[in-house]
């Protein structure tokens, strides 16, 4: 019950649609800050410290919940934008074939689309960034969207190798494929398009080596430079939705590499082992980004289009091979 | 499934482990050009030679060719492990852990290297087209290994890195050579690789030499060499 | 009389009254009546080209103006197709909102009696290229278009020493441009024997003549669509033109380029060969990198809109070729929808880069400035304008649910399904073509964060910027109404998906080369491309978006019902610190990590002075630093060239020394040679 466009648009699939989605959403939405504690404590842990527990950036976010945000003077976005990224990020969420690929017809999960609504969030927090007046601000957003413009073509042509071989962009049909020919995953066009996906994936949610999350240091922050003017519960929401954003892009990643899981049509059983399997695959991943990120350290600015250009060039040779060897 | 494509249960495995040696063969020259660690850079070359023997082994169970066994064993020792090893010492020993020129920034290199690899399968057209089969398939990855090990022996100053460029080159058209012809005769094969340890052991002479002459194993140091 | 047919006479009889109202009516009134008919002219544009889409024919055929001088050639007609309908549509809808926007905006020596009789004529010239149906129709419109748009190009002259080195650049390219087209339309009148359009597509033309037409045309075509390399005059012309002009200029005027190239490879030689496509893509592709990567360093508004025009024409003419290129590998479907996108690009661009040229030119209004460096903070100051141009540069950097973003879906959808692996020259270019659109579109997307952020949001980083009120009604007017064309376009991409196939109907596929339905309408306004099984219903999107955002914002208001916000005095800025507007990012600062990155192409010159004091040279007392990015090939290439000419011209004019008896021996000579060459 692949989501091909081709499917009249009727209410029936329309409704189940949107009822897969917003379950997907309210899943993710209640596991991001519980993966954000896990990758924490695994680090914490693999650093020797004893770390706050699992449920310390849901208590976090409780607590900026209820605090008052400030408003400098010449400020105009604060408020807004950190709504309309949570917005974008849930939207993200809403399109990834996380626990089905059951989708609504008319807003089949394209791959492009995806990626569009990606670069929604992007723009959101670089504004914000940029709103605040501030030398961090303007810092953060000048790099943070270099390095979005230089991930960019990595992006779609990773995307573009992923849609060879069903011969369609939508992310749903692509699971569906790698459901049903699991050897496929291993195959080495696949294995290419994965990795650099995962480099995406990195440089997108600001990761270790592109960017340290846990730093305040000047010279060297890009996504908490941007957020520095943030408050209360502004602050709770820039961070909530991109939290959220990891934990979507992680699971995608996961669902791409480990297919199984995945409910390809809506019923109860299925949903409640997709909700299992979601759960434990983003852990997991999550779990294992923290372990790697250990053993790493934040690459300079400027030798991050190196490792963007490694990337390209895997995304690049899948699909390269994948036209002229046959 | 996508490259190559098999139409047999059996052949499928086949075409599956032709795909992953092939494609390792061609992501680890690749990353060749990315790393600036010469160590890191020994150590890509000697999963090469992996890939290579497990190639080899691949082509001799798909041709049914024992006696091609004994190459693989040949080509694990010498190219995963004693070439690899051997110029991992003569970069310790030479104190150049670094690859340190810029002669091609590595992301210009990177971006270079897709274009070869394009040119590579492009080029090979007429190759694939005379003997179609599995195992034709995928030789303009020989092709590509050979255009790479140009590039690393063009972009690279360390003497070290030129031996990795030209091993990579000879990779390429040991790649291509068994898959196109089911592997040249053992006798031609073992002699190449004895010809390529020779170079290795007499370069590696050289560069210690280079080393105590001018403190630096630097071929562009080497521009004074003439009459 | 059909609805087209009305247009096409309105449109001269407005711009008749257009040009009267200019010569005849007091300063004070002649902006607003002026600019009203001016209006009216691309209203009559609007609707003839909506009456030829929808394939209403009209042929006019004009009295011989030149009477005998023509000759044996067929007389002058009017007779746009669906094609030519689809570009004067939006040419018309462009000179519509572009005339409203100059009733407040045009002062000083724009709104002088040249300024407002060369704009109708601008428009009216403009209008005709599309609804030509012969070529000296063709280029009387495309000559008329070049000579008004240099007066217009060159209208503050004399306050502006600047304004006359682009007026040069641009009357220099513009004509090559004519000459060149000349040189290619002869060949093709030579072969058909006739002037139409209608005889010179019907013609089988031989394989090398159609070859050198080919390249002709499209260098003269491509001059106009403002590629790389004879892109030199756009950064220039278009920066100091009058913003409503600029904006014409730009989003219309450059579409006559790409409408010629369609014209060209789609009717009059549609048997192209295999390396047509190839050429443009060479030319197309670099322009779309180095338009938006140029842009992305800019800090002059109008000047980076200039080079996002570059980028954008680029992407156009790369989408052409793509379709050319597939047309030769048998996949007639991808060849169609790659063509479908590059009429959707046009529309989108025309769109979005409509509204940024007149909200570059509100903002110059306003606060007197040009400099990104130099604004901030706008968006307290000039709401309407602030979200007028935050959509338009949505649009530009190609987000949902804007038009730009469906078109460039459009275009990504073709390019990954075009793989035919018989033809691997293709495929192989695919995958590198995906590349560059991205990365384009990544820098697209730097480019207008960093245009609406330094200019709108922040603190003001000048006075003139700190005393910006909103602009007149007019102008507001027209921004609104192209912002809401740019969501329009986004939102309801079945309809214009629609009418760009109606508009291909005249070009390739009456060759019957598509069979099935390629793009069709679907759900709620959205576009489904059936042969390619994708599908995008922007509509459903938003809504989806809308619903998920709702419990966002209510739990934010129920949060804040209870914990309003509190206005504190500083920033924080990691310690409460008092910052000075100038602390803050400029647009040059925004660019600075991508003009590293990319150093190599754009080969910045940068220049830091330090001054110390005299009792100890550890003491700065003050530094001065300069970035400066040129255009590497404006250095490179015409600069060596110029002074190549210059040397000539010196030598050149040793040969007259200003004595009569010298020239009249030239004459002499001439006339000796003339006769040898006539016995002979």
């Amino acid at each position: 019950m692949s989501a091909s466009p081709a499917v009249a648009p009727d209410l029936t699939s329309t409704a189940w649609g949107l009822l897969a989605v917003v379950l997907q959403c309210c899943v993710l939405a209640a596991v991001s800050p519980i993966l954000i504690g896990v990758m924490r404590q695994v680090r914490y842990r693999m650093e020797g410290r004893i770390g706050p527990g699992i449920w310390q950036p849901t208590r976090d976010l409780l607590k900026l919940a209820r605090k008052e945000p400030l408003v400098a003077p010449g400020v105009r976005l604060q408020g807004v934008m950190p709504i309309a990224m949570t917005g974008t990020s849930l939207l993200l969420v809403a399109l990834l074939p996380l626990m089905s690929t059951v989708t609504i017809p008319l807003v089949p999960d394209d791959l492009f689309v995806v990626v569009g609504v990606l670069l929604l969030g992007t723009v959101a927090i670089a504004l914000l960034g940029l709103d605040s007046g501030t030398a961090f601000g303007g810092m953060g957003s000048s790099r943070h969207m270099t390095i979005a413009a230089l991930v960019e073509p990595t992006v779609l042509v990773a995307v573009y190798a992923l849609s060879i071989p069903v011969g369609s962009s939508a992310l749903s049909a692509i699971v569906d494929a790698r459901i049903a020919e699991p050897v496929s995953v291993v195959s080495p066009v696949s294995l290419l398009a994965l990795v650099a996906l995962i480099i995406v994936v990195v440089a997108e949610t600001g990761r270790l080596p592109v960017d340290n999350p846990s730093t305040h240091l000047e010279l060297t922050m890009v996504h908490e430079a941007m957020i520095l003017e943030a408050s209360g519960r502004d602050l709770g929401w820039v961070e909530f939705s991109s939290w959220l954003r990891l934990a979507g892009l992680l699971g995608l990643v996961a669902n791409l590499a480990l297919p199984w899981g995945v409910a390809q049509s809506m019923s109860i059983g299925g949903l409640a082992v997709a909700i299992v399997a979601i759960v434990v695959k983003v852990m997991l991943a999550g779990a294992g980004v923290a372990a790697v990120e250990v053993f790493l350290a934040k690459v300079r600015l400027f030798k991050v289009p190196e490792l963007l250009a490694a990337s390209f060039v895997m995304a690049f040779l899948a699909v390269t091979a994948s036209y002229l060897v046959v | 499934m996508l490259w190559p494509q098999a139409a047999a249960p059996e052949s499928a495995a086949m075409a599956q482990a032709l795909a992953l040696t092939t494609g390792l063969l061609l992501l680890t020259a690749v990353l060749q050009l990315w790393r600036r660690s010469l160590s890191g850079s020994t150590s890509l070359l000697a999963i090469q030679g992996a890939a290579l023997a497990g190639l080899v082994i691949t082509v001799a169970i798909a041709e049914g060719a024992p006696e091609l066994f004994a190459v693989a064993l040949l080509v694990l020792a010498l190219k995963a492990a004693i070439i690899p090893m051997l110029l991992h010492r003569t970069a310790l020993k030479t104190g150049g852990t670094l690859e340190t020129s810029h002669r091609v920034h590595p992301t210009a290199g990177l971006l270079w290297a897709a274009l070869l690899t394009t040119v590579a399968f492009l080029a090979a057209r007429p190759l694939v087209s005379a003997s179609p089969g599995p195992l034709t398939k995928v030789a303009p990855v020989g092709l590509a290994l050979v255009l790479l090990g140009f590039l690393v022996l063009l972009t690279r100053h360390q003497a070290v890195s030129q031996l990795v460029g030209f091993v990579i080159l000879d990779n390429g058209i040991a790649t291509v050579a068994f898959l196109t012809s089911g592997g040249v005769p053992l006798i031609v094969e073992i002699g190449v690789m004895i010809d390529v340890l020779f170079v290795v052991v007499i370069l590696r002479v050289l560069a210690s030499q280079m080393r105590s002459v001018f403190g630096a194993t630097d071929l562009d140091d080497l521009t004074e060499l003439r009459d | 009389m059909t609805v087209v047919d009305l247009g096409l006479a309105a449109q001269f009889l407005f711009a008749l009254a257009a040009v009267v109202a200019a010569l005849a009516s007091p300063t004070a009134y002649r902006s607003r009546l002026a600019g009203t008919l001016s209006a009216g002219i691309g209203v009559s544009g609007a609707v003839a080209g909506a009456g030829a889409l929808g394939g209403t024919t009209a042929t006019w055929t004009l009295a011989h103006p030149l009477g005998p001088a023509i000759g044996p050639l067929a007389p002058l007609t009017l007779a746009p197709d669906r094609l030519g309908g689809f570009f004067l549509l939006v040419v018309g809808l462009v000179g519509t909102i572009a005339s409203v926007f100059g009733i407040g905006y045009a002062h000083g020596a724009a709104a002088s009696r040249t300024g407002w009789t060369a704009y109708p004529l601008f428009l009216l010239g403009m209008q005709l290229v599309p609804a030509a149906g012969d070529v000296l129709t063709f280029l009387g419109g495309w000559e008329l278009m070049a000579l008004a748009s240099t007066v217009l190009v060159l209208s503050d002259h004399a306050h502006r020493p600047r304004v006359r080195s682009a007026g040069i650049w641009y009357a220099v390219m513009t004509h090559l441009s004519f000459a060149l087209l000349a040189l290619g339309f002869a060949v093709l009148t030579s072969v058909a024997g006739s002037t139409r359009f209608a005889d010179i597509a019907g013609m089988p033309v031989g394989e090398s003549t159609s070859g050198v037409a080919f390249v002709l045309l499209t260098l003269g075509f491509v001059t106009k669509a403002g590629l790389v390399p004879v892109h030199v005059w756009l950064p220039r012309a278009h920066p100091e033109a009058p913003s409503h002009v600029s904006a014409v200029m730009s989003a219309a005027m450059v579409k006559m380029g790409v409408y010629g190239v369609l014209l060209t490879v789609t009717r009059l030689l549609p048997d192209a060969a295999r390396w047509w496509g190839l050429a443009l893509l060479a030319l197309a592709l670099p322009s779309a990198l180095y338009g938006i990567l140029q842009a992305s360093v800019a800090s002059d508004l109008k000047r980076l809109l200039a080079y996002s025009t570059t980028e954008n024409v680029g992407l156009i003419l790369t989408a052409v070729s793509v379709s050319m290129l597939t047309r030769h590998t048998g996949t007639a479907d991808v060849s169609q929808i790659a063509l479908v996108a590059a009429l959707l690009l046009v529309a989108s661009h025309a769109a979005f880069k409509t509204v940024l040229f007149l909200a570059a030119g509100a903002i110059l209004a306003a606060t007197g400035e040009r400099d990104l460096d130099r604004m901030g903070g706008l968006a307290g100051g000039m709401p309407v304008t602030a979200a007028a141009f935050g959509v338009a540069a949505l649009g530009a950097a190609a987000l949902p649910v804007t038009s730009g973003f469906v078109a460039e879906w459009v275009l990504l959808q073709s390019l990954i399904h075009g793989d035919v692996r018989t033809d691997r020259l293709t495929t192989a270019l695919l995958p590198a073509i995906v590349a560059v659109v991205a990365l384009t579109a990544g820098l697209a997307l730097l480019t207008f964060v960093k245009a609406f952020g330094i200019a709108f949001l922040a603190r003001p980083r000048s006075e003139g910027a700190a005393a910006a009120h909103e602009v007149s009604f007019a102008m507001r007017g027209a921004l609104v109404a192209g912002a809401a064309g740019v969501l329009a376009l986004g939102l309801l991409p079945g309809l214009t998906s629609s009418g760009a196939l109606a508009a291909l109907t005249s070009g390739v596929s009456s060759r019957g080369a598509v069979g099935a339905v390629v793009a069709q309408p679907v759900g709620l306004g959205g576009i489904e491309l059936p042969t390619l099984g994708a599908l995008l219903d922007p509509t459903s999107l938003l809504i989806l978006g809308l619903i998920l955002t709702v419990p966002i914002v209510a739990i934010s208001w129920r949060l804040a019902l209870g914990i309003p916000r509190r206005a504190v005095d500083l920033q924080w800025g990691c310690g409460g610190v008092r910052v000075s507007p100038r602390m803050q990012y400029t647009a040059t600062s925004f660019a600075e990590p991508l003009v590293r990155v990319f150093g190599d192409t754009l080969r910045p010159t940068q220049q830091l002075e330090v001054e110390r004091a005299k009792e100890s040279r550890f003491v700065v007392v003050g530094a001065t630093y300069k970035q400066r990015v040129g255009d590497v090939i404006e250095d490179r290439v015409y600069r060596p060239v110029a002074r190549l000419l210059g040397r000539i011209g010196d030598k050149a004019r040793t040969v007259q020394n200003g004595s009569i008896h010298r020239y009249l021996a030239f004459s002499f000579a001439a006339l000796v040679a003339l006769l040898v060459v006539v016995v002979r």
